[in-house]
């Protein structure tokens, strides 16, 4: 193991985004993988505004998602929108707790915490900060896996909608806040994608 | 000849090869890694590349069954209900056309790639590569299909649909009478079967497969 490591930007090498081979970068800057045909580049493009675009909409999104009605029940011609929060409640005053836990977590929690983390790297990167960089990277991991059970509350609502179809009696639609729901998952894993990880790493200490 | 999976990674690494960090950059030279273990970066920590037990065959295994079950997943029903003598079964389809029937076709597309269609497209992906690999058939448009495979892999959410179903569940279970269908237990073993696959399976080892020689030729290159 060297004793001190560099960045591969400074000799003219860059690792393939898709396939990982170190590739000697050509001086023009446009560098295709020879390996798996990728185009290659050191940094990705524009990487902090387009994650800032994208984690700006994600929380334009999010109030939405949050107070509007997730899912329309109809039973015997009266029609009542649930929205997450109260899906919450219902299920805290009904003594199941773990469902609520799950639910808040995967709903209300993961999609706000991953926009904070992602705004923190952003603002962290354009201060050009050197302090807790091993941490930072590990949080940006962290912010990777776990965008997606966010998904949770929407796959619950399309099961619910498929088994209860009573014509008249009962049935269940999917509220405005499905959509928002989704977008904010959409947009905080694009925003992550443009994130280059590695500019936490750029600024000398 | 048949590749053993092995080969490339032993021939390589007796000098160590040189490595970017995926994640922050440093270049490093890596030695060889024993199979079972990883390589990690020398700077940041984070996983290189690792060297699985059982080379390509395990995977390919892995990923033959999970076709399988993805079938039988995908047409029995997941769950049925009955209320009042009423019964209704739902697949894992099922819950996307709701929301056509609901008249939200983006939705219905929201659930439908996530739960079906990406991991699917992932589950025969990956076997079309592995095999082709694995047996040296050379089939066309290899290369490419895994440059897709890696960009597809974030997007299937076959884990989260199944808390989905678990949710549902008991949500249901204090409206009606629930039943488990086949679909539901296909899927359980979907998931470990597609997580076991996507566990042992290193795509750094099948690029290496696929093109070993350019590590080789980086290092001649610039071996001044």
């Amino acid at each position: 193991m060297q004793a001190s490591v560099g960045n591969a930007m400074e000799q003219g090498i860059a690792g393939c985004h898709t396939c990982g081979l170190a590739v000697r970068m050509q001086a023009d800057g446009e560098t295709e993988c020879p390996r798996c045909g990728s185009e290659v580049h050191y940094r990705k493009h524009n990487s902090i505004s387009r994650a800032w675009a994208f984690l700006i909409s994600a929380f334009v999104m999010y109030i939405p998602a949050n107070t509007e009605p997730m899912m329309r029940t109809t039973a015997f011609g009266n029609t009542e929108g649930d929205t997450i929060i109260s899906g919450v409640v219902y299920f805290l005053s009904h003594g199941e707790w773990y469902l609520a836990v799950v639910i808040f977590a995967a709903s209300v929690m993961l999609p706000l915490l991953k926009i904070i983390a992602i705004g923190y790297l952003l603002i962290s990167i354009q201060r050009g900060e050197t302090v807790r960089r091993h941490q930072r990277t590990d949080l940006y991991k962290l912010a990777e896996i776990l965008g997606k059970w966010s998904m949770l509350d929407i796959f619950v609502v399309a099961l619910m909608a498929a088994l209860i179809q009573m014509g008249n009696l009962t049935s269940i639609h999917p509220g405005p806040a499905c959509i928002a729901f989704a977008l904010v998952v959409i947009l905080t894993m694009f925003a992550e994608m443009a994130l280059d990880p590695k500019l936490i790493w750029d600024r000398k200490e | 000849m048949l590749n053993d999976g092995t080969d490339s990674i032993e021939s390589i690494a007796q000098r160590g090869t040189l490595f970017v960090c995926h994640d922050c950059d440093a270049l490093q030279r890596v030695p060889a890694v024993e199979p079972g273990h990883d390589a990690l970066c020398v700077r940041c920590g984070s996983r290189l590349f690792r060297n699985p037990v059982g080379g390509i065959d395990k995977p390919l295994a892995y990923i033959f069954a999970s076709m399988i079950m993805f079938v039988i997943a995908n047409t029995n029903p997941v769950m049925s209900i009955s209320i009042l003598g009423l019964v209704q079964n739902a697949s894992i389809s099922d819950a996307a056309l709701a929301f056509i029937h609901a008249g939200s076709p983006e939705l219905a597309a929201i659930v439908w790639l996530p739960s079906v269609f990406f991991p699917g497209l992932t589950i025969v992906g990956l076997f079309y590569v592995l095999a082709s690999i694995r047996f040296d058939l050379n089939w066309p448009g290899t290369r490419t299909l895994l440059v897709w495979l890696s960009r597809l892999l974030p997007w299937g959410m076959l884990d989260v649909f199944l808390l989905g179903i678990l949710v549902s569940l008991v949500k249901l279970a204090a409206l009606a009478d629930i039943a488990l269908g086949i679909g539901f237990y296909a899927f359980l073993v979907l998931i470990f079967l597609y997580a076991a696959s996507i566990a042992s399976l290193e795509t750094h080892t099948l690029w290496e497969h696929l093109g070993g020689d350019y590590e080789r030729q980086f290092e001649a290159e610039n071996a001044g």
